[in-house]
């Protein structure tokens, strides 16, 4: 009321001082009382890593699990629907404006220039992988994609080629791990992956590094799996090195997953995958309480997209990854075992590719099978549940062989790509259409010509199996 | 700017010193004011003009004015009588000291209001033949018969294109105003300004859901419940008249609030004379004027079986668990057996939930005074309980006003106005949600029991499909309509306390300065409860809260001071200067808690984890200086020029302010041109310039700290996270200049009283052009931001009014009057910034409804049938195949076209399907008085104007609509393919899809039922087209007979002046085509733009009212 009766004064009085001007400048009448207008880099790298941890973590990795038979849907609805490849442009709208937008790329240059501008090299490095992380997935789930121009002061960005894209990653990888062997301090414990430990970070560049140099094997040939090998070499050695998301028990800081399960409405439609769960059953395999629930006759099971339920039953997703507080492993020690196993095979044969399948699998207590190019993408498969690069694995070798669900939308095939989304269709005149993109899976910079919904790094599609 | 500034100040300090010695040595003046049928008239002012002294008659019409001596100084002045509903009459009279003068008035009944004083606003007046405008006026009396309780509503069809819809007919529900179309699309700014005794109010309408935007509630005007516009908190009782400022010529001098036109309130006042005392008492019963239309003949099931049937293992046994099991969508449909002659029970859904609701509204006025002082006390209790089973149906208003003037001296009135509201609702969830009561009352199979909804000890037993006891959290589907009605919890509750001083100084015989300090504030407390084990898809199966208010307030000043002269018979003029200043705050601070801890209570400590909270502040300062002047030509030439100053903060600092002119003409030529039977003509014409002032803190870039979203509602990761303050770059680009939408409106129009004003028609043409409309446009994600806001839209509002009154009979016992009134607009979008299409607000899907240029404002864009003509030749990927050019040479223009197995498909590109926007709207009202008899009717019409039943959509997939009723048996061959016999219809005959139809199954006769209704291309494959219906209605509103005792008994035995009876019925039958609950109904809420959407939205009621008056 006081409030009220000074402002009625003020009000009166700026009619006499003829203070017309600053009455309409003053307070909180032209300045945004509800947001701020500057920011701190760390503010900037603490929303930055949570937007890309659910970039990781969320609709493209449900996504990922969906198609790759991992995890299957039920009930009818939009879970169920995705699992039968019914996508459209609305289905990552929001994950492929979450590369470039709040929490993406342009927050990202920000926190790059203001660590530079600081002379803070380590902090520098760090964002730089982050950034090359973030663009190296969009590549890799959409192909073609703006990036040189993207986040800057172009209206329509321009979409650079796949390949170039991945070469521009390698680029800025190598950059940072220049930068990371620069002068600190870093984030320190606002960096929620390693703590500001570049040592870390520059195994994880490494290991992505190898990551993006097989995704381009199918194009650009064995000189690629050598890449990888020479980058895996330094990559991340041990799950203490693991690249994890963070997460705590806060409602809006939990594990994707989870949240998915408890909070959308939707959690009891998404369970086990028949594929993944028979290929764990099948080696007794010790992960299966981490990724599953038992059914109620204390077995494992799962539901085949083309054949329904089998004899065990249905498992959940409630295993014990089922926790608010779970970190998803993104970039990992068994990853990069398995690049140097199947690097190797491709290369130089089982023998070279042994040792690192031996100990991919015994650090996850798994007896010695033959290294051979079935038993490392399987194993690969197995491990990297809940991680997009599963799909980019399957994309390449076509392991494990998948039966598609028949949805003559793409030619009975599991897409290989998503649309890019009616955000960017709609503003930017750049953006293939949707039938450019079904027809040349996105490069209508080179118009490949690729037959199917896929990537340009991805000409070959995979047989079906009979 | 600053010297008239200074000048206004020194006229405020002026003010407050002045004061002016009275002599007892004067004029006395007495008379007496009597009707032209002899009946003495209280309450009739008499002044004498020019030198503000005057008084009003007593009880018996008799006057006393006493002039002091040193203002009498045997100068010549005009003594008049004035009369709201009679001709005024003046007198010239010569004042000389110590002369008593004495003089009787009789008045002529004035039918078209000529000479009254009409309160143009911002503290200016004019008079009815004088306005270059249309003026629409609507007096205590329509607002009263109306038996509304929310003003907004009792304005339906009083007034041509004044469209006003109510979102239903809910307690509490708000109600949609719209003036000459829709001129903006800024979100939440759609509604005309509301301005009560001289000051502005908010008239605003938000829904609890939108605390929640983590869950996707975005547009909660959709999905949560019906709230309340604002401007309902004030009692209609208290008002004396409404006038409607139609379009930017009559709004200009207020600037960038008058962009949709100015609804300007005049509360009741105190009269002299004896003290009056009034106590109105009245009772409604309301229910819902019209059924769902439901099927009762197929249960639940698929392919004619019930699920137990459909899930039965290889023996063939039943499987009474099938429902356990959410993945078993059969559950939800009512595709099963045919259940006549089963013994099976069947349940009334479409009635179940309803029962007779009842409003009472009580109010008790005391008013009086004497010359110098007079007052207005009133006090009003509202209650109305809804016509839904359960608790959580019901409104209850209180209010408070008091309105007091005191002649401080001759020369100086002061006066003050408060009035105090306690509001509070109690709602029920509607709309695209799992957890409305209509979603789950319409779509539940007729062999379904919904009751009891809980167990024998209070236990959860089931929502819709599971009956499985003690279950809480599992996804019902959707809720048991029961659980609806009885265990969630939506309510608001509000005080606020608006105002004002005024003060009115006559500085000289030509000089008045007003002054007017007003003030609004209100806090509004809202709480909305699932209780554990509710439906929906955030996270409401384990309990959820929202809790959080909205804080509001408003102060405004207006000054002004009027000039006037007559410098001649044949010349006069005024002219005002003021100054205006605006301030208003609004803050929402709100929780949302997740999973309660115990059932009850519903509050956030009894959750165990919270959102991040809500805490949103704007303020908007507003500094206005205008002038106008008026100039009378021989006494029937008018002109007006008027110019208003408009700063605000909304705007970019570099363009702190607008100007917004205003000129007209009128005149009334009946002076010159007499013709027979012609007793009043008048031409006018009229330009001004009004806008809307853009939302604020728009202009600068800024960070934010909103939830990044993924995969589904209530699922996301805050920028703050692991105990670090973050933040993200906004989504929306900071825009660098905005000015306000600014419409021009250029009206013209003409005004006839026939036969002695026993007759009368007005006609008027408007062309408006809204320019620098504000919209949002989306940017290329991949450019950083998501979208900005930015302005240069263009839209055109054009359209005819007319009003048509007979008075056939006006004599002293018994009058009789009919009148009629007509209009349309005619809404285009000119320009939209290359945009292809811009989505209305609120946002809504299904379908959505946007701006397209070359197209009216808010047509529906969406899928529908592919079409010859309209659909693109490839439909693109999904019907590739079809060569439409080909099948459809030689077909007409929108022949549907039928696949070669007999059936439609849909096409998959979107199109305009249909305009909500009516053709035009209408009314027919009359009144007759017989003596102590009075006798009303008001039938409103709607012309046209599409209605997207998307309600019937949904019901006609789930198979409990009643048109699937009939359908074809259905069943699945071994590929899984439904296969069906029986009912057969051809695609364009026999009122089935009737029209021209093209393609190679046409004229094929195929099987209709599950296989058309749920799994065909309709509803949930995105058709919306194939929902539209025609919106228009013919209701009527009002209907009422009256009573009026006044015979010597009641007098002097009861001890009242008069008792007054009434009958009434309001909304008591509506004509139409729709065959949804109500045409009149609208999802998009109160203040969005967004209209004929009905998805599960509540019925309306109608009611019969009963009301007692006493008057003393």
């Amino acid at each position: 009321m006081r409030k009220s009766l000074m402002l009625a004064g003020a009000m009166s009085l700026a009619v006499t001082a003829a203070a017309c001007s600053s009455f309409l400048t003053d307070s909180t009448a032209s300045t945004d009382p509800n947001n701020p207008a500057t920011v701190t880099t760390a503010q900037l790298f603490t929303g930055i890593q949570a937007g890309q941890f659910i970039e990781q973590e969320g609709n493209l990795a449900f996504l990922t699990c969906l198609f790759m038979q991992q995890c299957q849907g039920v009930g009818g609805r939009f879970v169920n629907q995705e699992s039968e490849y019914t996508i459209t442009n609305a289905t990552a709208n929001g994950e492929f404006a979450g590369i470039y937008g709040a929490g993406g790329l342009l927050d990202l240059k920000t926190v790059e220039a203001n660590s530079d501008a600081a002379g803070d090299k380590q902090y520098k490095g760090i964002a730089e992988v982050w950034e090359a992380f973030v663009i190296g997935t969009a590549a890799d789930v959409w192909g073609d994609i703006p990036y040189r121009e993207a986040a800057g002061d172009v209206a329509h960005p321009a979409f650079d080629p796949q390949l170039q894209v991945y070469d521009d990653v390698e680029a800025k990888l190598d950059q940072a791990i220049t930068d990371l062997a620069g002068a600190g301090p870093g984030p320190g414990a606002n960096d929620f992956i390693y703590g500001g430990d570049v040592a870390k970070w520059t195994a994880a560049a490494y290991t992505l590094k190898a990551r993006y140099a097989l995704h381009q094997v199918e194009v650009r040939g064995n000189g690629k799996y050598q890449d990888a090998i020479t980058a895996a070499t330094n990559g991340i050695a041990t799950h203490a090195g693991d690249f994890k998301t963070f997460h705590t028990t806060a409602t809006f800081e939990r594990n994707v997953w989870y949240q998915f399960q408890v909070n959308s409405g939707f959690g009891d439609d998404i369970v086990a995958g028949a594929t993944l769960v028979n290929i764990m059953n099948a080696q007794n395999d010790p992960r299966r309480p981490q990724y599953f629930g038992k059914t109620p006759s204390g077995v494992y099971g799962g539901v085949d997209v083309n054949g329904g339920v089998g004899p065990n039953g249905v498992s959940g997703l409630k295993g014990l990854r089922d926790d608010p507080g779970f970190g998803q492993p993104i970039v990992t020690s068994d990853e990069n075992s398995l690049i140097l196993a199947e690097a190797n095979f491709a290369l130089h044969g089982a023998a070279a590719a042994q040792p690192f399948l031996d100990q991919e699998r015994a650090s996850n207590g798994l007896s010695v099978v033959t290294a051979t190019m079935q038993s490392i993408m399987t194993e690969k498969y197995v491990a990297l549940f809940q991680n997009i690069e599963v799909w980019n694995d399957y994309k390449r070798t076509c392991i494990p062989a998948l039966q598609p669900f028949v949805n003559p939308s793409f030619g009975n095939q599991i897409p290989g790509r998503l649309y890019y989304g009616s955000a960017e269709e709609n503003t930017n005149s750049n953006t293939p259409t949707a039938a450019e993109q079904l027809q040349h899976g996105g490069d209508v910079v080179s118009g490949a010509g690729i037959n199917g919904f896929r990537n340009p790094n991805d000409p070959n599609p995979c047989p079906a199996p009979s | 700017m600053v010297s008239k500034l200074r000048q206004t100040g020194a006229l405020l300090a002026f003010l407050t010193l002045a004061a002016t010695a009275a002599s007892a040595q004067g004029v006395t003046i007495t008379g007496l004011v009597t009707s032209d049928a002899g009946t003495p008239l209280a309450s009739a002012s008499v002044i004498l003009d020019g030198l503000s002294i005057g008084t009003i008659t007593r009880d018996d019409g008799r006057y006393t004015i006493a002039v002091p001596a040193a203002r009498a100084n045997g100068q010549p002045a005009s003594l008049v009588a004035r009369l709201i509903g009679y001709k005024s009459v003046s007198f010239p009279v010569t004042l000389t000291a110590g002369t008593p003068i004495t003089h009787d008035f009789v008045l002529g009944t004035n039918p078209l209001r000529l000479g009254e004083i009409v309160i143009t606003g911002t503290g200016t007046s004019s008079s009815a033949e004088k306005l270059g405008n249309v003026r629409n006026h609507v007096d205590s009396t329509a607002i009263t018969l109306s038996n509304e309780s929310n003003i907004v509503e009792s304005l339906a069809g009083k007034a041509p294109n004044v469209e006003v819809t109510e979102q239903s007919g809910e307690p509490g529900a708000g109600s949609y105003i719209r003036i000459r179309g829709t001129r903006s699309l800024a979100s939440g700014n759609s509604q005309p300004l509301f301005v009560v005794d001289g000051v502005p109010i908010d008239n605003s309408s938000i829904s609890t859901t939108n605390f929640n935007p983590n869950d996707g509630l975005g547009s909660g005007e959709i999905e949560g419940t019906a709230q309340a516009n604002r401007a309902s908190d004030i009692n209609p009782n208290d008002i004396e008249n409404i006038e409607i400022l139609k379009g930017a010529a009559a709004g200009a001098l207020y600037g960038a609030r008058a962009g949709q036109g100015v609804i300007l309130i005049t509360t009741k006042s105190g009269k002299a004379g004896a003290t009056r005392y009034s106590a109105q008492s009245k009772l409604s019963f309301d229910d819902v004027n019209r059924n769902y239309p439901l099927q009762t003949k197929y249960g639940q099931g698929y392919y004619g079986q019930s699920p137990a049937m459909l899930n039965a293992n290889d023996e063939g046994d039943p499987d009474p668990t099938a429902c356990d099991n959410i993945s078993n969508a059969f559950c939800r449909y009512s595709w099963g057996p045919d259940l006549t002659g089963t013994g099976t029970p069947v349940y009334d859904h479409a009635n179940e939930a309803f029962v007779t609701g009842h409003t009472t509204d009580n109010n008790l006025s005391v008013s009086g005074g004497n010359d110098r002082t007079s007052f207005f006390l009133s006090g009003a209790y509202l209650y109305d309980r809804g016509v839904f089973e359960g608790p959580n149906n019901n409104y209850q208003r209180s209010t408070i006003r008091l309105k007091a003037t005191q002649k401080l001296t001759d020369r100086l009135d002061v006066g003050g106005n408060i009035s105090f509201a306690d509001a509070r609702g109690n709602y029920v969830e509607r709309g695209n949600t799992t957890d409305g009561l209509q979603l789950g009352l319409l779509r539940t199979p007729p062999d379904w029991n919904n009751l009891p909804y809980k167990g024998p000890n209070g236990q959860i037993t089931f929502r819709f499909q599971h009956p499985i006891a003690g279950d809480v959290t599992s996804d019902r589907g959707w809720n048991n309509p029961f659980w609806t009605l009885n265990e969630g919890v939506h309510n608001s509750q509000l005080g606020r306390v608006f105002g004002n001083l005024t003060s009115s100084y006559n500085a000289t015989d030509w000089l008045k300065v007003n002054y007017v300090l007003g003030g609004d504030y209100y806090a509004d407390e809202r709480l909305e409860g699932a209780p554990q084990g509710s439906a929906g898809t955030g996270g409401e199966n384990v309990g959820r809260i929202t809790e959080g208010k909205i804080i509001n307030y408003e102060l405004n000043q207006n000054l002004s001071a009027t000039a006037s002269h007559t410098f001649s018979p044949s010349f006069a003029g005024t002219f005002t200067v003021g100054n205006t200043l605006d301030d208003r705050n609004y803050r929402q601070l709100s929780d949302v808690g997740r999973t309660l801890v115990a059932p009850e209570p519903f509050n956030l400590a009894n959750t165990v984890t919270r959102d991040p909270t809500i805490d949103a502040v704007s303020e908007i300062r507003n500094i206005g200086f205008f002038g106008q002047a008026t100039t009378d030509l021989f006494d029937q030439l008018y002109l007006t020029a008027a110019l208003r100053n408009d700063g605000s903060s909304t705007y970019d600092r570099n363009h702190l302010r607008a100007w917004f002119p205003k000129a007209s003409v009128s005149w009334t030529f009946s002076k010159v041109l007499p013709i027979p039977g012609v007793s009043f003509s008048k031409l006018r014409a009229a330009y001004g310039e009004a806008g809307q002032e853009p939302v604020p803190y728009l202009t600068t870039q800024t960070y934010s700290s909103v939830a990044f979203p993924t995969i589904a509602q209530g699922v996301a990761l805050t920028p703050t996270y692991g105990g670090f303050g973050g933040l993200a770059s906004s989504i929306t680009k900071a825009t660098a200049s905005l000015l306000p939408e600014r419409t021009r409106e250029l009206e013209t129009g003409a005004d006839f009283g026939f036969f002695k004003d026993k007759a009368d028609l007005g006609i008027t043409y408007y062309h408006a052009v809204t320019s620098n409309v504000i919209l949002t446009q989306q940017l290329a994600p991949s450019s950083g931001y998501f979208q900005q806001v930015q302005q240069g839209a263009k839209f055109r509002n054009t359209g005819l009014e007319m009003t048509a009154n007979v008075r056939p009979v006006s004599r002293k016992d018994f009058t009789w009057e009919v009148g009629a009134q007509w209009a349309r607009n005619r809404s285009t979008v000119l320009d939209l910034l290359g945009a292809n299409f811009v989505q209305l607000d609120p946002t809504y899907n299904t379908p959505q409804e946007v701006a397209i240029k070359g197209q009216p404002i808010g047509v529906m864009y969406d899928l529908g049938f592919a079409k010859c003509g309209i659909s693109p030749n490839g439909l693109g990927a999904v019907v590739a195949d079809i060569d439409l050019a080909t099948v459809c040479a030689g077909k007409p223009k929108g022949a549907l076209y039928i696949g070669a197995d007999g059936f439609p498909v849909l096409d998959p590109n979107q199109r305009i399907i249909g305009d909500p926007n009516p053709k035009w709207t209408g009314a027919l009202h009359t009144a007759l008085q017989f003596k102590k008899v009075s006798v009303s009717a008001l039938l409103d019409i709607k012309h046209g104007g599409v209605v997207n039943n998307g309600t019937r959509g949904a019901l006609t997939a789930y198979g409990t609509h009643k048109t699937t009723e009939q359908r074809a048996a259905c069943t699945f061959d071994a590929d899984g393919n439904t296969v069906c016999t029986g009912n057969l219809k051809t695609f364009g005959q026999g009122g089935w899809y009737d029209g021209p139809v093209a393609g190679p199954g046409a004229g094929t006769a195929v099987p209709i039922g599950a296989n058309w209704y749920s799994e065909g291309p309709l509803f949930f494959a995105g058709n919306n087209e194939a929902f539209n219906e025609d919106g228009g209605y013919t209701k009527l509103r009002e209907i009422s007979v009256g009573y009026s005792f006044d015979t010597p008994f009641v007098k002097n035995h009861l001890g009242f002046s008069s008792v007054d009876v009434r009958i009434a019925g309001r909304n008591l039958y509506t004509w139409t085509k729709y065959t949804g609950y109500d045409p009149e109904t609208n999802l998009g809420g109160a203040t969005g733009h967004s209209l004929g959407l009905d998805y599960f939205n509540q019925p309306q009621t109608r009611s019969f009212v009963f009301t007692l008056g006493l008057n003393r």
